[in-house]
């Protein structure tokens, strides 16, 4: 025994710290711990990963989706001149164009109308890789068209045709073998039929692409017999700003979740770590233990959350291609911020395991050995520094919108950061203001409220995780309801179509048919309804007999309006010395018969006498009822404006009326229409499907549409930000649930001796219930209040000019946040618990 | 040579109406070789005394001194230099680290204080060996009996030049075979030179002891040095 006393070796390092075999040894330990109880580290290491993973999708999502280097339409062009194909001095004008701007690429587009339809084809003549808009064709399968016989389409025409290569395609009178599948990568939705060069003949259209921009007062010094288009300003600053926006927004989460592990680790450690100190550790050897920690799972996290964000990328650009409308490189990450997002999550990691490390050191060894938290900071400082945070992160926001074209990237980026830490510092004193709340209430509630202020460190770390998480879920679920359109369906519902008498309705103009075309339509019609199963609702519009008939019109797409009577509707007009300017707004208006009534379920007797126009909208007001009453053109009266019935119509609002679609929305009564002096014609044909209409049932409408000289309408718009929202809200409540997993427990287990006490003192499973339910359904409700309301404040800034999007609140997803989370918490708060607290005495040191 | 010198310390907890005076005007001094246990009734400041002692709290008035060198004043890093070099702890729940094996557990002190972990286990292994434990090296706390894990505790508290060994009622998580054990070890370990303070409830176990210190609401009511009794039975090493 005497060896134990003698033979102790002088110490090599000679500091008071031990030097690096003191850091070995506690490094050591740390891992130790780590590799012991990995599982307990499992819920902050899946939270870390889950993190690191959602912050590389979001990156590569935000710098694919809106950080395009190249435009659409313009490719890597500033201008783009559009000539008219009848120009007699096409190639003159494309020379002096060439000699004044350089390099040019020319396409030339021929628009053939589709029979039976009122959308038409574009044929295309683009040569491959071409100096600007190589950019906007690409070759997908098969070849480019190399002769005058063949064509490559883009793979929504060949399965609107239903062909593939090596079919025959035969549209305007010209056969065509297709021989490749092409598409425009950064527009997938851009469908378009690719022909050999000069085989877009006649053309209907011209585009000339060039580098030239034409600055402030810079003509563009060569007389042209067409229309000039310039590329707007670029917003790469504001695109930055979002990618750099999310990912320290994310990395702010992965650090809170991270904090609030390491508390909870830190806490389950506090005895030993004291007892690492009664062995004369120093407080950097004890900190040291968490760090190792710290570290061990920031590098596993980050490495496992790089390999599933990358694999979930890969994954999920298919998805992101559809919706964005364009090609996305797969491998088209900015790596750079992928790496530093890595680097960054195990520095965070590190911080985060530093600060519970810090808080354990300062406090005295007997309460590290006593298990004893911290006594509770005073809130009135943290508040204060919260609410001028807060403040200043909004302001930040404010500020960060400079003009109408600017942004201040790193404005957008410190807001987005400084609001939320803001929020952060204000959650203690929301737990005490929720607990003095519930000084009234049962035993076990208050006792769980002012458990979370004992343990403030954690909860404090929990809810601020918590409210994060829904912040940015609140904010993608009010923010995408603001940005959508306000009625969600699109031109038409998917099981809707439209058969129009003319091809394009913003003519204003209809042909009438005859008796016998009439009867021929409607038979022929019925017959269709029946085949696939629909209704067919005819639709009337109006017209002044007094205006006659009007001459055949050109229209879009090289396309004759025949001649017919100028109908009704509703637009902002202003009537001028030399004729009549709609300045916007028009709406066709379509007769309200009792058929299209009962179509909607609206009961005649529903509608009033004195009511001129039917409508679900309010956005109406300042529309005037427009109707041409004398013929227009040079036959018109001394030359001055037409005569035209300028009436502002007395508006009913009916919510059974569709809104924002083809459909008919806005009806003219039949009051209206005899006050008026109107006369009724066919205009068009609704049909109702029991079921979504497959292209099958569409293509066989079009057909006859074709034959009976009508044009068809059907669904084109089905995209809706309700699947992002509602994931968002998915993943927002269960980054929530998991948080509070890791937390709640945590605390309820501390508290195991008040447990013990309660249990002698007669208190059953239902009050242990009581108390977790509680404290994790007080969590989460503050959370829920915390973040939505800061996602509130900082999008009330953010749309400052026009509040009114706002006014369309995500109602089924902020009830789900607010009231749903907490329910949800308190539910599985009081399931999980209720086990019978341990009787032993003793703690084993962790 | 004195180890351990307390003069007039005394230690309150909280303010106002809710002040305790854990000890008041304590002063007590223990020598090499000896071993001091402490008795009293529970709350009369016995663990108070000996975190003071160990540097773990600071008293609110009075002066410690460790091996001559007084205690007050320091910081930190310099008090838990005293802890890693000249004194040692014996916990009633051992305080074994879970995540380290035996011998690692024995030498972390030594390797805290810069020593290399190969020589530091070497020690290790050698006070193991002291104490029959070397057959446990490279178990983990875990899997030894009670027994086991207090001789491993001690073995760590007096492992390298440790002058000072302080044991929190050192036998209470054993049986009284167990028990009698490791006070055994801890006098033996005192008969080398080492200072001891043994805080303890069991008047048998304080027989062990050169002097019994009885402490009543802070104060020291007592001092009496006991017959010789079960110490007589303490076989000489083999």
């Amino acid at each position: 025994m005497s060896a134990i006393l003698s033979e102790r070796p002088a110490p090599v390092e000679a500091r008071s710290g031990g030097g690096r075999p003191a850091r070995r040894a506690v490094a050591r330990w740390g891992w130790r711990l780590f590799r012991r109880e990995w599982r307990r580290h499992l819920l902050v290491l899946s939270m870390l990963t889950l993190a690191v993973a959602a912050t590389i999708v979001g990156l590569g999502t935000a710098t694919n989706a809106t950080k395009l280097k190249a435009d659409p339409t313009f490719g890597t062009a500033n201008t783009i001149v559009t000539l008219s194909g009848s120009n007699q001095r096409l190639a003159a004008d494309i020379a002096a164009l060439r000699a004044k701007a350089g390099p040019l690429d020319v396409v030339a587009h021929q628009q053939l109308a589709i029979p039976g339809s009122v959308a038409s084809i574009d044929i295309r003549d683009q040569a491959p890789g071409g100096t600007f808009d190589r950019v906007t064709l690409r070759l997908d399968a098969g070849s480019y068209p190399a002769g005058p016989g063949e064509v490559a389409l883009t793979s929504g025409l060949a399965r609107q045709f239903d062909l593939k290569i090596g079919s025959t395609w035969t549209a305007g009178g010209t056969s065509r073998r297709v021989v490749g599948i092409v598409e425009n990568p950064l527009n997938l939705l851009d469908e378009f039929a690719l022909v050999a060069p000069g085989q877009a003949r006649p053309p209907t259209t011209v585009s000339i692409f060039t580098s030239w921009h034409p600055g402030p007062g810079r003509g563009l010094g060569v007389s042209l017999n067409g229309s000039v288009s310039s590329r707007g300003p670029q917003h790469s600053g504001a695109a930055d700003a979002l990618v750099l926006a999310l990912g320290t927004i994310g990395l702010l989460f992965v650090g809170l979740m991270a904090v609030a592990g390491f508390t909870v680790m830190a806490q389950r450690h506090q005895r030993a770590l004291g007892m690492l100190s009664s062995l004369g550790a120093t407080d950097r050897q004890v900190r040291l233990v968490m760090l190792a920690d710290g570290a061990a799972v920031g590098a596993l996290g980050a490495l496992a959350g790089g390999v599933i964000g990358v694999g979930a990328w890969l994954a999920f650009v298919p998805t992101l291609q559809a919706t964005s409308g364009h090609r996305i490189d797969r491998f088209g990450l900015p790596w750079w911020a992928v790496g530093v997002s890595l680097v960054l999550a195990v520095l965070t990691a590190l911080i985060a395991a530093w600060w519970p490390a810090r808080a354990i050191t300062k406090a005295s060894v007997i309460a590290a050995f006593a298990g004893r938290p911290s006594p509770p900071r005073s809130v009135r400082r943290f508040s204060a520094v919260g609410a001028v945070l807060v403040a200043g992160g909004l302001a930040l926001l404010y500020f960060s919108d400079h003009g109408s074209d600017h942004t201040r990237p790193p404005f957008i980026v410190l807001g987005a950061l400084v609001t939320p830490i803001g929020l952060l510092f204000l959650a203690p004193l929301a737990i005490r203001v929720l607990a003095a709340a519930a000084a009234r209430t049962g035993v076990a509630v208050r006792l769980a409220l002012r458990d979370l202020v004992r343990y403030q460190a954690r909860s404090g770390a929990a809810l601020g995780s918590i409210t994060l998480a829904l912040a940015i879920t609140a904010t993608i679920a009010v923010s995408s309801a603001a940005s959508s359109t306000p009625d969600p369906v699109g031109n038409l519902a998917p099981d809707q179509l439209m058969m129009y008498v003319t091809p394009d309705t913003s003519a204003g103009q209809v042909p009438p048919l005859s008796a016998p075309q009439l009867g021929a339509v409607t038979g022929r019609l019925d017959q269709l309804a029946r085949a696939i199963h629909a209704t067919m609702v005819p639709l009337e519009q109006a017209y002044s007999p007094a205006a006659g008939l009007q001459p055949p019109i050109s229209g879009p797409g090289g396309r004759t309006i025949p001649a017919g009577y100028p109908v009704a509707s509703l637009a902002k007009v202003t009537i001028r010395p030399r004729g009549v300017e709609i300045s916007g707004g028009f709406d066709p208006l379509y007769v309200a018969t009792p058929a299209l009534l009962a179509h909607y379920g609206i009961s005649p007797s529903a509608v009033s006498s004195g009511a001129d126009i039917l409508t679900a909208r309010s956005d109406l007001a300042g529309r005037k009822l427009f109707a041409l009453q004398s013929p227009v053109g040079p036959g018109t009266a001394n030359g001055g404006p037409p005569k035209v019935a300028d009436v502002t119509p007395t508006l009913q609002h009916l919510t059974q009326l569709p809104r924002y679609s083809s459909a008919p929305g806005s009806l003219l009564t039949t009051a209206a229409l005899q006050r008026l002096g109107l006369t009724a014609l066919p205009g068009a044909w609704l049909v109702q499907a029991a079921h979504p209409l497959t292209g099958q049932q569409i293509h066989t409408a079009q057909a006859a549409a074709a034959g009976l000289g009508l044009y068809v309408e059907a669904r084109t718009a089905t995209k809706s930000s309700a699947a992002l929202r509602n994931w968002s809200t998915a993943v927002g409540v269960l980054l929530a649930l998991g948080v509070l997993g890791m937390t709640v427990g945590l605390i309820r287990s501390e508290t195991a001796g008040a447990l013990r006490i309660l249990a002698a003192a007669g208190a059953g499973s239902a009050t242990r219930r009581t108390i977790t339910g509680a404290t994790s359904g007080a969590l989460a409700l503050l959370g829920a209040l915390l973040g939505t309301a800061g996602a509130y404040a900082a999008l009330l800034v953010w749309y400052r000019s026009d509040l009114s999007p706002l006014g369309r609140v995500p109602v089924v997803n902020l009830v789900l946040i607010v009231a749903g989370l907490p329910l949800l918490a308190s539910g599985g708060g009081w399931l999980l618990a209720g086990r019978e607290p341990p009787a032993i005495a003793r703690r084993p040191l962790d | 040579m004195t180890v351990l010198e307390l003069r007039g310390v005394s230690k309150v907890y909280g303010e106002g109406s809710a002040q305790v005076h854990a000890l008041r005007e304590v002063s007590l001094s223990v020598g090499e070789g000896q071993l001091v246990a402490v008795m009293g009734p529970s709350g009369s400041g016995k663990s108070t005394l000996l975190t003071i002692a160990g540097t773990l709290e600071e008293p609110t008035s009075g002066d410690v001194l460790i091996a001559g060198e007084p205690v007050s004043g320091m910081g930190r890093d310099d008090r838990a230099r005293i802890r890693r070099r000249c004194l040692g702890y014996v916990f009633q729940d051992f305080n074994l680290l879970a995540g380290l094996t035996v011998a690692e557990n024995v030498s972390l002190p030594l390797e805290l204080d810069g020593m290399p972990a190969r020589s530091a286990v070497q020690c290790g292994l050698r006070a193991l060996d002291e104490l029959g434990l070397r057959g446990r090296a490279g178990s983990f706390p875990d899997e030894l009996s009670g027994g086991e894990r207090q001789r491993v505790a001690i073995a760590r508290a007096v492992v390298g030049d440790r002058r000072l060994l302080l044991a929190d009622e050192p036998s209470g998580a054993l049986d009284s075979a167990n028990g009698e054990a490791v006070m055994r070890l801890i006098r033996a370990a005192c008969r080398r030179g080492v200072a001891g303070v043994v805080v303890t409830h069991d008047a048998q176990l304080a027989s062990w002891a050169d002097r019994v210190v009885f402490l009543r609401d802070g104060r020291i009511v007592d001092q009496t040095v006991p017959a010789s009794g079960p110490e007589s039975l303490l076989t000489p090493n083999p």
